[in-house]
């Protein structure tokens, strides 16, 4: 059944379902509705969850660390300063293994302050050994939430739901949401082999020395590939549950014949289909392609997608300074060895929560005829807004 | 017949109709050993990395010793960690975690929600140094208190950054010195004076706050279990020599505990919401030398020629002297377990003096 | 191959793996069982230390075995001694020594309130039996060791009953006859001891008939006549030698009158006859001692050689004492005496480096006296005794007694160097013990070469202060000739002064090592270890940090060099 909510209350509504033992989180604009709405939830007695309102985004993490370590289903979410104070238990959860679900309703990185969004915080932390999945809309992010608290278990990987801050979270859109009893036939019960308990007590999180840590980070690197298979299969049998499918690790659609190609991740692969609905005709239409799994990252399913093109636009929501793209720059180097891979165009946008308009995907079009094009650009930067000296 | 004899042979008659051969070992069970045998809970086992005459290691055995096997703990960095669990081995026996330096009482506060969530009474415990506890951890420290969690903090003092050798932390004594606080020309050691954690902590407002010190370990374990036996926050300092940081003979850890306790420069007392309600009088106040004196990181507070050495010493009688005075640490009291004297050993590990 | 688990987790307890024992560089912790100084100190061999920790334990019988093991006669030495214990014992740093003496003589009192048995059995009818001359202290001592060693023992007494020096020289003020009587009869009443009295050596027995009755004879006769005491030449008509006044008034209960009283000498026997001179109405009444009353500036071996209670009574009842000085010579009024000149001396080193008396010209001083009493010692009877007697004494060859006379052995004071009850004592068991070994085909028993715990090797920070107990005491006024002054402390007393000792060189099981290693590297056991602990070290993982033995209270852990046995 279909309900109108806001970004926010449907992924709350979400979580809610996924019955997490303990929540923890700070309030961070633009996730503020988020922990407001499981609070609500809380205090009306509809969920029943240990609700842990902590002193900083630090203890957020911390909290739902321990709670995790000691084998209970547990939740948070946070955005942009969040995720980067955040950043040191973030690290220290993956090399756990430990399974977590937490939400990042993406937002730019201060300074200068700015609430608006852009990727730029989980950029930050794309090496942290977390998945990060994106979303394009607000069903997909509800979707994206359950199956979470899913891969995590199987994977004993924390995920990280990525949804754009605002354009998202704040925006209400029709949200199916499932019933309590699909949910508990579908995510089975947390059985955390290495929890913390007295009946068979493991240290966790021990020394360990140059011999072994080695074989620690390949490990989690080999945790990370088999995970890419899980993230599909889990999408498969969500969609057998509820006949929706996220695209498991990326989704093409579009023109399938197209030779040139537009990858994006989260909300912005709406506008670009919008606006080459609109511009079709005049500027041709291209082949999408919706970049749900960055990490990790489908190098497979990129390449396979990718076959074909002769040019691909990727587009960056943030921004490596002294580099360029990540996104972009992570695609150029799959496709490097593909004979008669496309020519890569990266363009940055959006940054800081500048508006992307529909029109964009005409710009974006024109810029593969553009024989000077750059490699890369912030590409709806003015600068006319710039002192000469910092153009 | 004596009744010695009558006994004896009454004895003999119920344990015929009544005794029990002692069962075997079971089948595939070793014999067990005396270490296996021992009539307390080995929470810390031995084998860990600990420096010679280390005391954090002994705090922390003789903590876990009446906390009990259901328990876990969440361990923040520092050289507790990082020398009990070397990996592929671990010191401890019960469910562990070390995560970060400075979330050891939010990792706790997540483990104590977790099992208010199942339900279930299993005690969680947070360990942390003074570096990890008076300054990096102090917020996350202040968070759970606040949000009072049911769980028992135990930071283990040994006043300077231990782990990363021997650097001044908020804790360090004034007129110690560490490597970030050397003495020389310009300076006789650390500046600041030794944070009074205690009292931020007891303004939480919290069930029960305390000092304790390896070497009343009677006194130690009592705290430790009153503590156990509350459901709410509980915070613990234990005052914890480190032979190679205050550069003492290793055998001297407890000496130099006990003087820190009988100069006035380490109170022990109990603070139960905010208010002191005990606190351990000292029978024969020692001047603060007798407790400098042993210390290399006082050595320089002894040299006589320097002037400025008899002003910090006299600086820190000054400060030994305000903690007597402000705690009343004073006392007299016949009753051993009410004083200094609770140190005091009897046949059979029984107190002397009483029956 | 180790392989490595998910995240890196460890198994609990798994760093018992890893032996930290090779850590330790150059020293280890061991038990080393020193001597408390009681135990050193006791003549008579008992371990004061090991019956105190039975009254710890709060089991009263099991402490007076423990004593009797030792000494049969607690409750007369807990009267009698002049307790060298309590002169060493360790507690003097703390707050004052133990009151063994009077613990001691509860012990005795109670076991035979309480009919405590001896811990011995009957020896075999066709044991050894060993002859024994003499049935004061040491001979009784003897007696009753030899039945711990499964050998008969038959005493041969002059006197009509068995307790010598003990009825003849102790005032029933210090030692009631009732105690004598029931603590002896207890002993002599032992199945396997056999005392004939009336049987003097030389007259009804001689050596070499008790050499071929017997398997050893032991020779305890005691030093029956006095020393010739004359002050250059002069010797008052009417001489009180002081044994014989004293043993006078044992059997008479009355002394000759006198006004002005001179006791010359520095025992036990001097200071009974001031104080029952004193009683009898003397006015003056003057110790002349060549020795020092006991003092902070005291040479221990100058100070005067009596129970350190009699020498506080005495000058509590009036009793004055000249210390460090002689009498030169005697004043005579024809056979009378009339005064006395004294003159100050001092013990000093010669030039043979031994140490002798100096008289120092220019102290002389006279004092009027119409009595002087010499106490300066006795000497043996040499009566029947095979001239074994030298120079007044039995000088025995070794710490057993052995004399020139195969299996002849002497004990107690005829050996000249002894002088108290518990010297005697011990000198029994001693005598026993060799002889005992002899009979078993064995070598002498080994000296206990165990060294003695100072007080320095303690952690004295563990011991309360608890202040001494205080025996009841007559007043002045009320002490009689009959009435014993010293009163009985009782068992609340007993037990509260029980927890005042230090345990000094022996394991206290007080658990401090098992508490305070930072390695639980120290084990208990249910069971006593072999060196009389409850404790092992785990060299596995003992880093040898040294806490263990610093915070050891007894001393009884050392650190020793690593590689030293052990």
């Amino acid at each position: 059944m279909l309900e109108a909510l806001e970004g926010s209350q449907a992924i709350a509504r979400a979580v809610a379902l996924c019955r997490p033992d303990v929540v923890a989180a700070y309030p961070i604009t633009p996730q503020t509705h988020i922990v407001e709405a499981l609070s609500r939830l809380v205090a009306q007695g509809d969920m029943k969850t240990e609700f842990v309102s902590v002193e900083s985004e630090f203890s957020a993490a911390s909290v739902v660390l321990g709670a995790a370590a000691a084998g209970t289903r547990a939740y948070t979410a946070t955005a942009s300063q969040g995720v980067l104070l955040m950043a040191e238990v973030l690290f220290n959860i993956a090399g756990l293994r430990v399974p977590l679900v937490m939400t990042v309703a993406n937002r730019a990185v201060s300074a200068p302050l700015s609430i608006w969004n852009d990727h730029s915080d989980s950029m930050a932390v794309r090496d942290s050994g977390w998945i990060q999945l994106h979303c394009a809309d607000n069903q997909e992010a509800v979707d994206t939430t359950i199956q979470a608290f899913r891969i995590t278990q199987e994977t004993e990987l924390p995920v990280m739901v990525c949804m754009d801050g605002f354009v998202l979270t704040h925006t209400f859109e029709p949200i199916d949401l499932p019933t309590q009893d699909a949910i508990d036939g579908w995510l089975p019960p947390l059985e955390f082999s290495r929890k913390l308990d007295p009946g068979d007590p493991k240290s966790l999180g021990t020394l360990v020395s140059p011999d072994f840590f080695a074989e620690v980070r390949h490990s989690h690197h080999a945790a990370m590939t088999k995970a890419l298979s899980v993230i599909g299969e889990v999408d498969e049998a969500w969609s057998a549950l509820t006949g929706r499918s996220c695209g498991g690790l990326l989704e093409v659609s579009g023109d399938p014949a197209a030779r040139i190609g537009i990858l994006a991740m989260g909300s912005t692969c709406g506008t670009i289909q919008t606006g080459m609905e609109h511009a079709a005709g005049e500027v041709g239409s291209a082949r999408l392609i919706k970049l749900r799994a960055f990490r990790p990252f489908p190098a497979d399913a990129l390449r396979a997608a990718c076959e074909g093109l002769d040019h691909l636009i990727v587009i960056d929501r943030a921004i490596s300074p002294g580099l360029g793209g990540v996104v972009g720059t992570e695609v150029a180097a799959t496709l490097a060895d593909v004979p008669g891979a496309p020519r890569i165009h990266n363009h940055a946008l959006g940054l800081g929560g500048r508006d992307i308009p529909e029109t964009i995907y005409a710009d974006l079009m024109a810029t593969v005829t553009d024989p000077d094009s750059p490699a890369f650009s912030v590409f709806d930067a003015d600068m006319e807004k710039l002192d000469p000296e910092d153009r | 017949m004596s009744t010695e004899g009558q006994d004896a042979a009454r004895l003999a008659e119920l344990r015929q109709k009544f005794g029990r051969e002692p069962l075997p070992p079971r089948e595939g069970e070793a014999e067990q050993s005396p270490r296996d045998a021992q009539p307390r809970f080995r929470g810390l086992e031995s084998g860990h990395r600990a420096c010679q005459g280390c005391g954090e290691a002994l705090a922390a055995r003789l903590v876990m010793e009446c906390a009990g096997p259901d328990v876990m703990i969440a361990n923040a960095t520092g050289c507790l960690e990082v020398f009990t669990t070397a990996w592929p081995q671990s010191a401890w026996r019960v469910p562990w975690v070390h995560s970060l330096f400075e979330n050891a009482a939010a990792v706790a506060s997540g483990m104590e929600a977790a099992m208010k969530a199942k339900g279930r009474n299993t005690k969680v415990l947070a360990f942390g140094g003074d570096g990890g506890t008076y300054d990096i951890g102090f917020q996350a420290l202040s968070g759970m208190l606040e949000r009072y969690h049911n769980v028992l903090y135990v930071c283990f003092d040994n006043e300077a950054y231990m782990n990363t050798g021997i650097q001044r932390s908020s804790s360090t004594p004034h007129a110690a010195t560490t490597t970030t606080s050397p003495a020389g020309k310009e300076r006789m050691g650390k500046r600041h004076l030794k944070k009074d954690l205690l009292s931020i902590i007891a303004a939480h407002h919290i069930p029960f706050a305390a000092s304790a010190s390896v070497a009343y370990a009677a006194d130690l374990q009592r705290k430790v279990r009153y503590a156990m036996g509350v459901d709410g926050p509980t915070f613990l300092v234990v005052h914890s020599p480190c032979p190679l940081g205050w550069r003492h003979a290793s055998a001297m850890t407890i000496e130099v505990a006990r003087r820190a306790v009988e100069c006035g420069l380490f109170p022990l007392v109990e603070i139960e919401r905010g208010a002191v309600t005990n606190v351990m009088p000292i029978r024969d106040v020692r001047p603060v030398t007798d407790y400098l004196s042993l210390q290399g990181r006082f050595a320089h507070l002894m040299k006589d020629a320097d002037s400025r050495a008899a002003e910090e010493r006299a600086h820190l009688q000054a400060l030994a002297d305000y903690n007597i005075e402000v705690f009343g640490l004073r006392g007299d009291s016949p009753d051993a377990a009410d004083t200094t004297g609770t140190a005091v050993v009897g046949r059979s590990g029984r107190p002397a003096g009483r029956i | 191959m180790t392989v490595l688990t998910r995240g890196a987790y460890a198994g609990p307890g798994t760093s018992l793996d890893f032996k930290t024992g090779n850590w330790r560089s150059t020293e280890k912790p061991a038990h080393i069982h020193a001597k408390a100084p009681c135990h050193a100190a006791c003549p008579a061999g008992e371990d004061q230390q090991a019956w105190f920790a039975k009254l710890q334990e709060g089991h009263a019988e099991d402490a007076w075995r423990e004593l009797v093991s030792a000494n049969p006669l607690p409750a007369i030495t807990g009267r009698v001694c002049p307790h060298p214990c309590e002169t060493a014992c360790n507690r003097v740093a703390v707050e004052g020594a133990l009151a063994i003496h009077n613990v001691e003589r509860w012990l005795g009192d109670e076991a035979m309130r309480r009919n405590w048995a001896y811990p011995v059995t009957e020896p075999a009818e066709d044991a050894p039996d060993v002859a024994i001359v003499g049935a004061g202290p040491g001979g009784v001592s003897a007696a009753y060791h030899c039945l711990r060693h499964g050998l008969r023992a038959t005493l041969y007494e002059t006197a009509p009953e068995a307790g010598g020096l003990l009825r003849s020289a102790i005032p029933r003020t210090r030692l009631p006859r009732e105690t004598i009587d029931a603590e002896l009869a207890r002993v002599l009443g032992l199945p396997g001891i056999t005392l004939h009295t009336r049987a003097r050596l030389g007259r009804d027995v001689t050596i070499d008939e008790l050499k071929r009755k017997h398997a050893a004879v032991l020779l305890a006769p005691g030093c029956q006549e006095g020393k010739e005491w004359s002050v250059d030449g002069a010797v008052p008509a009417d001489l009180h030698e002081g044994l014989h006044l004293l043993k006078e008034f044992m059997d008479h209960g009355a002394v000759p009158e006198a006004k002005n009283v001179i006791v010359h000498g520095g025992g036990n026997t001097a200071m009974d006859l001031c104080r029952i001179m004193k009683r009898s109405g003397a006015e003056t009444v003057t110790l002349i001692t060549a020795s020092v009353l006991p003092g902070p500036d005291a040479d221990p071996s100058d100070v005067i050689n009596v129970v350190p209670r009699e020498l506080e009574e005495a000058l509590e009842e009036g009793v004055e004492v000249i210390e460090h000085a002689t009498i030169n010579r005697l004043i005579m009024k024809g056979s009378q005496v009339c005064g006395a000149e004294i003159q100050s001396l001092r013990k000093l080193p010669g030039q043979d480096g031994r140490s002798r008396r100096v008289g120092f010209e220019g102290t002389e001083r006279v004092i009027n006296v119409d009595m002087v009493i010499p106490c300066i010692g006795e000497r043996v009877d040499p009566e029947g005794l095979n001239g074994l007697v030298d120079h007044g004494y039995l000088r025995p060859s070794d710490r057993f007694g052995r004399l020139a006379e195969e299996r002849v052995l002497a004990l107690g004071d005829a050996r000249g160097d002894r002088g108290t009850v518990a010297d005697a004592i011990g000198d029994g068991r001693l005598a026993v013990s060799a002889v005992a070994a002899q009979l078993a085909g064995e070598s002498d028993p080994p000296a206990d070469a165990r060294g003695e715990m100072p007080s320095g090797g303690l952690n004295l920070g563990y011991y309360e202060g608890i202040s001494r107990a205080v025996a009841p005491k007559l007043a002045v006024a009320d002490r009689t000739f009959d009435k014993e002054i010293e009163g009985d402390i009782g068992r609340a007393a007993v037990m509260a002064e029980a927890e005042r000792c230090m345990a000094c060189g022996n394991c206290l099981a007080c658990d401090n090592c098992w508490t305070f290693c930072p390695d639980n590297a120290v084990i208990k056991t249910e069971e006593l270890a072999v060196d009389g602990s409850h404790y092992l070290f785990d060299m596995d993982f003992c880093k040898g940090c040294g806490i263990c033995a610093h915070e050891c209270p007894t001393g009884f852990i050392q650190m020793l060099p690593e590689e030293a046995g052990g």
